[in-house]
């Protein structure tokens, strides 16, 4: 198959998928087809041809696969069509419990909690409910408390391929080190 | 002298550990060598302004208070040096809670970021039908525990109880309600988790039947699925039904 054929392939799954378009499932989706253009290379050229042409849109690389997203400078408008369970901002609280969870997970409430301080129930709950969070397992300890872990959902909301691409947790001899003045 | 704005709005903290570490910012203290006493006279300011405010977390805040005071009366106590057992400062605890904290703070700092950069995208999300979904039972894959526990919550809420009769306590046990269970699914394929529902006249059996539900499908005697949230939940024979 050549490559002209095959981007207008991967675009429309690009199009139908509702979740990123990974390896496997382009693999899945081709059957019997003999491809022998890595998806990536598919990916970069129909990024260009969008690119050239000026579309509203472009492909991410988000959760380990790709997906269509529109492009920043339409958020005014697009953004019309979600007026009631559109992008909320996530709390302070919410971004806290989700920073702990997703650097140490898989962790219970009680851990994240004990770095806060302060109650996380409300906090956990929202991200379960927004799917940003989910339950894996129980805790082998007492009490069997149950686990939480980032979702695939979380990566793309951050718009990451993977937890390695987490931003690096500052090293606490590193904070140390530093002057007040410079603190928080 | 720091001038001290008198009134801080506590809400804007996060909790304990973040008003600390803002009081260790404003007064530009050494957070390895915290100034205990006058720390904890700042503090114990806010906890009484979180107790007037009858805000959720005053417990968090007066917790840490009776920590910063444990410390302030330890520190005030003379050494007994016995031995050449190094001595533990009594702040170290609190420092390595402090800087623990901090650095998630930071992190939340940067997903807060990371959030603003990616808000303005939007993805493409297919409307909800599944042309894969030929009938009413075809099932939503992965039902999660989480989605189970809410649907749970949410029959329970709108059960009521019959009050038309007195109903005397129920003895029954797990192994009896999954006995009756697998005798239901001997009889048919599926049942749905509403009229077992209309089976129970109390909570009681019906939290129990729950939970063998829980525990046969942990065994995999039977499976469940779900078409959508707060959904009925379909039970029927699983891999290992009847072992």
């Amino acid at each position: 198959m050549d490559l002209n054929h095959l981007k207008q392939i991967v675009e429309a799954l690009l199009i139908a998928t509702p979740e990123p378009l990974t390896q496997t499932r382009f693999k899945l989706c081709m059957g019997d087809d003999i491809v022998d253009i890595p998806l990536p290379e598919i990916i970069d050229a129909l990024q260009m041809e969008y690119k050239e042409s000026g579309r509203a849109f472009s492909i991410k690389e988000v959760a380990g696969g790709f997906q269509i997203a529109t492009n920043a400078e339409y958020e005014p408008h697009v953004k019309g069509l979600f007026t009631k369970s559109g992008k909320l901002r996530l709390s302070q609280a919410a971004l806290e419990t989700l920073a702990i969870v997703s650097y140490r997970q898989p962790v219970t409430r009680n851990d994240i909690e004990a770095i806060r301080g302060v109650s996380s129930d409300s906090s956990l709950r929202t991200l379960l409910d927004r799917k940003l969070l989910e339950i894996r397992g129980r805790d082998e300890g007492p009490g069997r408390a149950l686990l939480y872990r980032t979702s695939a959902e979380f990566l793309q909301y951050f718009g990451l391929n993977s937890v390695q691409d987490l931003p690096k947790l500052r090293e606490v001899e590193d904070l140390l080190s530093e002057e007040p003045e410079e603190l928080v | 002298m720091v001038i001290k704005p008198h009134r801080i709005d506590l809400e804007m903290f996060e909790g304990p550990l973040d008003l600390l570490l803002f009081l260790i910012k404003r007064d530009e203290l050494n957070i390895y060598d915290i100034p205990i006493a006058q720390i904890t006279k700042d503090f114990l300011n806010f906890v009484d302004l979180a107790k007037e405010l009858k805000l959720h977390s005053a417990g968090d805040f007066v917790l840490m208070a009776a920590t910063l005071m444990k410390i302030k009366a330890r520190m005030l106590l003379p050494i007994e040096a016995d031995g050449d057992d190094e001595i533990e400062d009594p702040r170290t605890e609190l420092m390595n809670m402090l800087l623990e904290y901090k650095r998630y703070k930071e992190a939340a700092g940067a997903f807060e970021n990371m959030e603003r950069k990616e808000r303005p995208h939007y993805y493409h999300i297919p409307p909800s039908w599944n042309p894969k979904q030929e009938d009413q039972t075809a099932l939503l894959e992965d039902v999660k525990l989480y989605d189970i526990m809410l649907t749970f919550q949410y029959l329970l809420k709108n059960y009521e109880e019959p009050s038309t009769h007195a109903v005397a306590v129920d003895e029954v046990t797990l192994s009896e309600q999954a006995g009756f269970l697998n005798g239901l699914l001997q009889a048919k394929t599926s049942l749905s988790f509403s009229s077992l529902l209309e089976k129970f006249e109390s909570r009681l059996i019906i939290v129990v039947t729950f939970l063998a539900i829980l525990e046969m499908l942990r065994s995999h005697q039977i499976k469940i699925k779900q078409t959508k949230l707060f959904d009925d939940l379909l039970i029927s024979r699983g891999t290992k039904f009847g072992s």
